[in-house]
């Protein structure tokens, strides 16, 4: 009998049956929900390339149990751009050609996402250490230190402006 | 032996917008969403997923293969061996390789059976229920062991454990020895390197009218698709290759590994699609990591520093089966002597099997491992003489005009401004005026080729360019792209020739059913190549776009022009005209007799095919690069910090500067990887733990301070002047840092990788006395 799963995914309630509870995210998200975004490179919770947000908190999909997600809310790459365009993270890598494979980016950008959703004014050790935190083969980390500083830039102007608009309408 | 001829005409040209301007990348939307399909992406109906059983033994005889329970357990739809192969030995340039193993294996991870079922648990779990039964034989798990008198042979046709030999005297060395003040000499080896890409080796394959197509991530899906037809058995025409987005390559995905064989023989026996992907483990045990090389290297130079004459002897690890292995090899011996101006070169060379993982092309194609020794013999070599290293590197460059002793003809060539310029960089004068305790300097060279006449008397590229009646272009080639941003670059290169917005091209994928033959990505050719037949394709459509807006106009062809996706002129009264291409095109096409704009454009390398002693101009361009580092060495631990790395790359024409820097950047990394973290400790012909827990490849917090710039160079038979770059970067830096740490503590290691360890015993060798169970400092060598 499987274990029905009920969690939030990208802001939709979703409901995941599972054979066994201990299966992990990054297999659900790729197998069950087609969401293949997340990405697969170590499955031992080295690299990051499977870094997705739970709670709040990032995490890499290939070391959480799906079982332990009920109730929780899920976000992964699919769920950062809008038809509106893309996040102020991943502008930024465009910005500044941070990524060249882009098998690890999704990593790198919910990483980000991650921080900047808890700290929206992150100091420059804080965005560092969130880079170190995930493997790159490609680029030799330069531009992704980049990528991440622009992102901190443009997040704040984001902000900015949501807050002049939410001025503007009140 | 150098030549002097007349050096080019240099003229760089002014150069159009959208060549030398960071533009946005073009699959960067597809990229940064997640919607990007890499290997194992490719969901098909029906698809099963393949697993592999490996060989636990470097060397044993198959006595009998029981696969029974495998196929009881439900899920289960095939259990393939030997058996259900072509029996058929493939490889690039030496076929010793078959699809799953008949009758021995050879090294630990070697193909034995390989299983398709509904999911990949199941898979895995069927391949862990097949039975072999093998009887283990002596293997030879290092060179010394498999030159050995009498030792087991991996392959019974390969007597003394020889896969390729060759070697060469050009110039009369011992006679340039003779007349040499200064004589250095010393060998040095390099180990192990996996490519340890993010995203692991995978095909999806799938059978229709008893043709086969793969989607695979493969650098080279021309090339591959050649060996997959061999490894099956079938005609080349069965087989067509689709590249997916690849999620790094570095020589890696060339297509050497049975991944993809294995993955379509499940195809075949199940009549569904198979998805097969190598796990993490299996990428460390069965990909084909950098060849080792035991690099014995001898220098002479007139008292006043002048090189006189270079020899050396080297021996490769081939592991078990061959690949690209030989074709590296060559390009160790011979590829550093377009550097200097060396008078005579003698080498010996050869490839030795032994029941070790296959190794091949990985980034630098042989030249990091030997820098890795020569460059570590010019440093000593200008500590004897007296001379500082830019000094003697100055002294001894090649220029524009150079021929080298394998008749490498340098077209443009700005190695010393390089120098020069990374003299500068580096502050390399100021810190040698104001040395500080335990901080050491150093510096180094390398060259590299603009694509290779490798695989047969080709080497050249070609492409259609089509201008659509919604004024958008189309580049359809084969090339591919592994995550450079070739497809970006080759997507200016034709917007620039055409006047159109880059945004308005779009460049297809490699599918070998589509586009015309395309090496793809390997000797840093892209851009050179390709970029060239692009550009003459794009010349072409652009000619035919102006020839029908002269028809619709009335004005002559000669007197229009296209800028911002418009055609421009005036006609014979004198209006401005402005006319949209995409107008212009869908005139051409609706009118009798009409036309679609479709351009045509090809180029083939200026180079020459090798001979079997590797003489022959292999490439029409050469890049050079000049780097320096300064490191730091803790003496009470031996730990070392590099603080930072200049790199001055010529290049010729920096066409996306953000995407070259980010070439640079990257390579400076995987050579600092191979240098000072990556390694395995080894045990009984395997890594004791094929993880990246064990295997430490660079992380941001590694990297030092980086100064990247580019030389200002002109190519006149590059595509705007441009050369490759993509490998280049990495050659010189392992050297570099450990002639930088001997300059900073005296101790020059000669085994990579240098490691805490190695330096601290070095430096503390009364230590060792009182130690004895100094824990397996040495055992990063499978030996």
């Amino acid at each position: 009998m499987p274990d029905l799963v009920r969690f939030t995914l990208n802001d939709e309630s979703t409901e995941v049956h599972v054979d066994d509870p201990t299966a992990t995210l990054l297999d659900v998200l790729r197998h069950k929900l087609a969401l293949t975004g997340t990405k697969a490179g170590c499955e031992i919770g080295y690299c990051g390339s499977c870094t997705v947000i739970v709670d709040g908190r990032a995490v890499p999909a290939c070391l959480q149990m799906v079982g332990l997600l009920t109730g929780s809310n899920v976000r992964t790459i699919e769920g950062l751009s809008s038809p509106e365009g893309l996040d102020p993270v991943q502008n930024a890598f465009a910005e500044c050609a941070g990524f060249q494979c882009g098998f690890c980016t999704p990593g790198h950008v919910m990483a980000l996402r991650a921080l900047l959703d808890q700290e929206p004014d992150p100091t420059e050790e804080q965005l560092d250490a969130t880079v170190d935190g995930n493997y790159c083969r490609c680029t030799g980390y330069a531009k992704i230190a980049d990528s991440a500083r622009r992102a901190a830039e443009l997040e704040r102007i984001t902000r900015r402006r949501r807050l002049e608009k939410q001025e503007e309408n009140a | 032996m150098t030549t002097e001829i007349a050096p080019p005409a240099i003229q760089a040209q002014q150069l159009p917008s959208g060549i030398g301007t960071a533009v946005r990348r073009i699959d960067a939307d597809e990229k940064l969403t997640g919607r990007a399909i890499y290997a194992a992406d490719v969901r098909l109906p029906r698809m099963l997923y393949g697993a592999v059983l490996r060989s636990p033994h470097p060397h044993a005889r198959i006595r009998s293969i029981d696969t029974a329970r495998a196929r009881r357990l439900p899920g289960v739809h095939a259990v393939i061996t030997s058996a259900d192969t072509a029996r058929r030995k493939w490889g690039a340039f030496r076929p010793d390789l078959y699809p799953l193993a008949v009758d021995k294996v050879r090294y630990v991870g070697d193909e034995v059976a390989a299983v398709a079922a509904t999911d990949l648990e199941t898979a895995r779990l069927a391949a862990a229920l097949i039975d072999v039964d093998y009887e283990p034989l002596p293997p030879v798990l290092s060179l010394d062991e498999a030159l050995a008198d009498g030792a087991p042979l991996v392959h019974d046709d390969a007597p003394g454990n020889l896969a390729h030999e060759f070697g060469f005297d050009r110039g009369g060395t011992e006679e340039w020895f003779d007349r040499s003040d200064v004589i250095i000499e010393g060998t040095w080896e390099t180990t192990r390197q996996w490519h340890a890409a993010i995203e692991t080796i995978g095909c999806t394959a799938e059978w229709s009218h008893g043709r086969v197509t793969m989607w695979v991530n493969t650098q080279t899906p021309f090339l591959a698709r050649q060996r997959y037809a061999t490894a099956l058995g079938e005609p080349l025409r069965n087989v067509r290759v689709i590249q997916t987005d690849v999620g790094g390559g570095f020589g890696g995905k060339s297509g050497d590994d049975n991944t993809s064989v294995i993955c379509a023989i499940l195809a075949k026996k199940t009549g569904r699609p198979v998805q097969l992907v190598n796990s993490r483990e299996e990428e460390f045990l069965a990909s084909r990591p950098r060849i080792p090389m035991r690099y014995r290297v001898k220098l002479g130079f007139t008292r006043d520093g002048r090189v006189t004459a270079k020899d050396i002897d080297v021996l490769a690890d081939n592991g078990a089966y061959t690949g690209k292995a030989q074709a590296v090899l060559g390009a160790a011996t011979v590829r550093h002597d377009v550097l200097f101006n060396y008078r005579a070169v003698r080498a010996r060379s050869r490839l030795v099997y032994t029941n070790l993982v296959p190794t091949g092309a990985f980034r630098g194609f042989g030249n990091p491992s030997a820098d890795w020794a020569v460059g570590q013999a010019w440093d000593l070599a200008a500590e004897k003489l007296g001379i500082d290293l830019p000094d003697l590197f100055l002294l001894n460059a090649v220029e524009s005009g150079s021929i080298s002793p394998h008749n490498h003809k340098v077209n443009s060539c700005e190695l010393k401004q390089c120098i020069e310029k990374v003299t500068t960089a580096i502050g390399w004068r100021e810190k040698r005026a104001n040395r500080r305790p335990n901080r050491g300097l150093a510096m180094g060279c390398s060259v590299h080729v603009s694509g290779r006449r490798s695989f047969g008397d080709y080497d050249g590229s070609a492409a259609m360019v089509r201008v659509a009646d919604d004024g958008r272009a189309t580049v359809i080639i084969g090339e591919g792209e592994i995550g450079t941003g070739a497809r970006t670059t080759l997507a200016q290169i034709a917007a620039a020739e055409l006047g159109i917005p880059v945004e308005d091209v779009t460049v297809t994928r490699p599918d070998t059913d589509l586009t015309s033959h395309a090496l793809g990505a390997l000797a840093s050719r892209v851009t050179y190549v390709a970029g060239n037949a692009v550009q003459r394709a794009a010349q072409a459509a652009c000619q035919q776009l102006l020839e029908a807006a002269a028809k619709q106009t009335g004005v002559p062809a000669s007197e229009l022009w296209i800028a911002d996706g418009h055609v421009h002129g005036h006609n014979p009264e004198g209006q401005q005209l402005r006319t949209p291409v995409g107008t212009i095109a869908r005139a051409a096409l609706y009118q009798p007799g009409g036309e679609p704009i479709v351009g045509l454009g090809s180029f083939d390398n200026p180079s020459e095919f090798p001979d079997e002693v590797r003489y022959g101009n292999e490439s029409g361009a050469y890049n050079f690069v000049a780097e320096a580092a300064e490191v730091e060495v803790d003496p009470d631990t031996g730990a070392i910090t590099v603080h930072e790395v200049a790199a001055v790359v010529d290049c010729g024409t920096v066409l996306n500067p953000p995407l070259a820097e980010g070439q640079v950047e990257g390579a400076i990394a995987q050579g600092l990887g191979m240098a000072l973290t990556e390694r395995f400790h080894w045990a009984d012909g395997a890594p004791e733990d094929p993880t990246f827990s064990a295997y430490k490849i660079p992380t941001a917090g590694m990297m030092p301070k980086l100064h990247v710039q580019f030389a200002d160079s002109y190519e006149p038979t590059g595509p705007f002047g441009a050369k490759g770059v993509g490998e280049i970067a990495l050659d010189p830096i392992p050297a570099i840092i450990s002639s930088a740490i001997a300059d900073a503590v005296g101790v020059r290691v000669t085994e990579l990788p240098i490691t805490a360890e190695k330096i601290f015993w070095s430096l503390h060798p009364a230590t060792t006395q009182g130690n004895a169970a100094h824990p397996r400092s040495d055992k990063e060598d499978p030996s």
